[in-house]
């Protein structure tokens, strides 16, 4: 029964799939899928990533579209997870066919998307995605955030520069906080990681192993979290608990929602993220105007409107074919965005994106200074 | 010493929403899926009112409660009451089906964004070479305060009595003039204030997310597991046992000094569990014979 129910289905399914249009023939809209985390922990990002996509996808039509052909997104929820996210790439890629899809948010979600992506031949690009597996993750999957492979080296150098040299730190076990754990503690050496736990995604009670920092020689604390939530928590718990030692994060603490959980807990604590992403720019003005302002913060949606508006202009140049528009984005002319002047490296990695040193300061995130990039 | 201070702030929480579900599986046999998005939405409905409207905190926690009662009271009506004598197994699926809705709405009504009834930093007490700060204190005393209270009505006076004569044989219960759906209504509202009031705790305590719904079923479901069907202060006792295994887990070094990983926090205490149930396979505080 379950089997014959099982072929119906995938009957049906099929006749789906052939009455689609699709979106890359030469007539109708051009199809762009998008895949970020909307619903779950990690939803502020995603929200704000695909505030921005829309942004893009809204002006682009207004002023007539690509090459006279509209836009339409095809919005998928990858729920921070590789499995939600790889059925997320087959009904794009399968179903909706897409010419190409902006995304995903988090690590997890463009890792499982990739294959996919990959063996369709659809461009991939992710404006969030930052752990270094995503370099390697194949030929059509680009991204215009920088890796974290250069942002712990960043990092690294700053921890040396401001004389730490023990650095306590708690860290999820989610694609994105791993990656950055390894590469920091690379970049670092073992000896100066005196503390290194991992727990469960969504945990929010630290207490005991902020119990175990007291009886422990640190001076920095990195909460190592995949959101904003648990960020709050383990600095909320640790600052209960009489620890007052510097702390240190990277893009997930650049979150506004952080200074209103958290104010006293968070304040003087270090951000090292992308510096300039639209913020108080004509880009954040009309931003905030349209969608009242960013969940997390206005960097996710200003790089996920230049990876729109640079797959436009590649569809533009070069038509719709995959291995097109791959090639357009390996070899093309630095492209002026939001974020910044970049371009794509043989790996599809952005280059061109400095870093900056932010502080929490009564409550809002104010830019300490700029952090160069180390090769 | 801070080890069991941190499970006794754990365990509250985690024994409140226990304490409303052994009630319910207690007397009604009736598995309550939709638990954890109750508590996010009696967190959620104080945060609402206390942050966004600011409404003192002592109103906007009985709002909650309130909001806590009445979404109790209409599940009951329509997800439970009408399937629950059929089958007790139908309103398993029922509130599944209720629970995704509610996850749906949590996160239309209050945004994906994590939310906090009391953000800011609390100065913390020293006590016996602890740290825990005076709203801690208030929320665990609050907590045991209203334990105790539900445990005494429930073992202690003629209300009390009544429940357990509806749980032990509805239909003599019934002849001997009481009225059971009025009972079964009565205490199903009541496990939905409890799980409101585990809300606020984990509000004012950490902070709400709308992720967390099932982690918080999960746990309270294990917790009257391990306590024995329908026993009340089992299932208390082993929310705040199984806190105290979460803390001793990751918190003391093992096996010559070495520390367990705190991913493995939840399996160690869940293991613990297990191992007892092996053992006494009616739960761990049955002995005396008495449930409900």
């Amino acid at each position: 029964m379950a089997k014959r129910f099982l072929s119906l289905l995938s009957l049906g399914l099929l006749t789906l799939t052939a009455c689609q249009t699709g979106g890359s023939g030469d007539e109708g809209p051009l199809k762009v899928g998008f895949i970020g985390p909307l619903t779950g922990d990690a939803a502020p990002y995603g929200v704000d990533m695909l505030n921005g996509t829309k942004m893009a996808v809204e002006e682009i039509n207004t002023a007539g579209g690509v090459n006279g052909r509209m836009i339409e997104l095809v919005v998928e929820d990858g729920r921070c997870t590789g499995a939600d996210s790889a059925s997320a790439a087959q009904k794009l890629v399968n179903v909706d066919k897409v010419i190409a899809i902006i995304g995903g948010g988090c690590s997890g979600e463009t890792l499982a998307a990739a294959p996919i992506a990959e063996a369709a031949s659809v461009v991939m690009i992710s404006p969030l995605s930052s752990s270094p597996d995503v370099t390697m993750a194949g030929d059509f999957i680009f991204r215009d955030y920088p890796s974290d492979a250069l942002k712990t080296k960043a990092m690294a150098s700053l921890l040396r520069e401001e004389e730490f040299t023990k650095l306590a730190m708690i860290s999820e076990n989610t694609d994105f906080a791993q990656a950055f754990r390894e590469s920091l503690k690379q970049d670092l050496g073992v000896d100066m990681v005196v503390f290194d736990e991992v727990v469960d995604p969504g945990t929010k009670d630290f207490r005991t192993l902020i119990t175990r920092l007291k009886d422990l020689e640190f001076d920095i604390f990195f909460p190592n979290g995949q959101s904003d939530a648990a960020i709050a928590a383990m600095m909320q718990q640790l600052r209960e608990q009489g620890l007052l030692q510097q702390a240190i994060s990277h893009d997930v603490a650049d979150s506004i929602t952080l200074g209103t959980l958290a104010p006293e807990a968070v304040e003087g604590m270090y951000i090292v993220n992308v510096p300039t992403a639209g913020e108080g720019g004509e880009f954040q003005k009309t931003f905030d105007q349209k969608f009242g302002g960013a969940q997390a913060t206005i960097a996710f949606a200003a790089h996920s409107y230049d990876a729109t508006k640079v797959l436009a202009k590649a569809i533009g140049t070069v038509g719709t074919a995959g291995t097109a528009i791959r090639d357009y984005l390996y070899s093309m002319p630095a492209f002026s965005g939001v974020v910044g002047n970049f371009t794509f490296d043989r790996n599809g990695d952005v280059v061109g994106i400095p870093y900056g040193l932010k502080a929490f300061k009564e409550g809002a995130i104010v830019k300490v200074r700029d952090l160069p990039v180390l090769p | 010493m801070q080890l069991l201070v941190n499970a006794l702030i754990a365990g509250s929480l985690a024994a409140l929403i226990a304490g409303g579900l052994s009630l319910v599986y207690g007397t009604l046999g009736v598995f309550n899926l939709a638990l954890g998005q109750m508590v996010l939405i009696g967190g959620y409905a104080t945060w609402w009112l206390h942050q966004e409207i600011h409404a003192p905190l002592i109103v906007s926690i009985l709002f909650g409660l309130g909001v806590g009662a009445l979404l109790s009271w209409f599940t009951f009506e329509v997800f439970v009451e009408p399937f629950w004598k059929r089958h007790r197994f139908l309103p398993l699926v029922t509130t599944i089906a209720l629970s995704m809705m509610l996850d749906g709405a949590i996160l239309l009504l209050f945004e994906e964004r994590p939310r906090a009834i009391m953000p800011g930093l609390r100065p913390p007490f020293h006590i016996a070479g602890a740290n825990i700060s005076g709203i801690q204190i208030t929320l665990i005393l609050l907590t045991l305060l209203l334990l105790a209270g539900f445990a005494y009505i429930l073992h202690s006076t003629p209300f009390g009595r009544k429940i357990r004569a509806v749980v032990q044989h509805p239909h003599a219960a019934e002849s001997l003039g009481i009225a059971a759906p009025k009972l079964n209504r009565i205490i199903f509202i009541l496990s939905g204030v409890l799980a409101a009031c585990g809300g606020i705790y984990q509000g004012i305590d950490q902070n709400l997310s709308p992720t967390l719904a099932f982690a918080i079923t999960i746990k309270a479901y294990a917790a009257i597991i391990a306590g024995g069907k329908g026993h009340l202060w089992g299932a208390i006792l082993c929310a705040y046992l199984i806190a105290l295994l979460e803390q001793l887990a990751i918190g003391v070094p093992w096996f010559g000094g070495a520390y367990i990983g705190a991913g493995y926090q939840q399996t160690v205490a869940l293991f613990f569990i297990i191992a007892f149930l092996l053992f006494r396979p009616t739960g761990i505080f049955t002995s005396r014979a008495r449930t409900a």
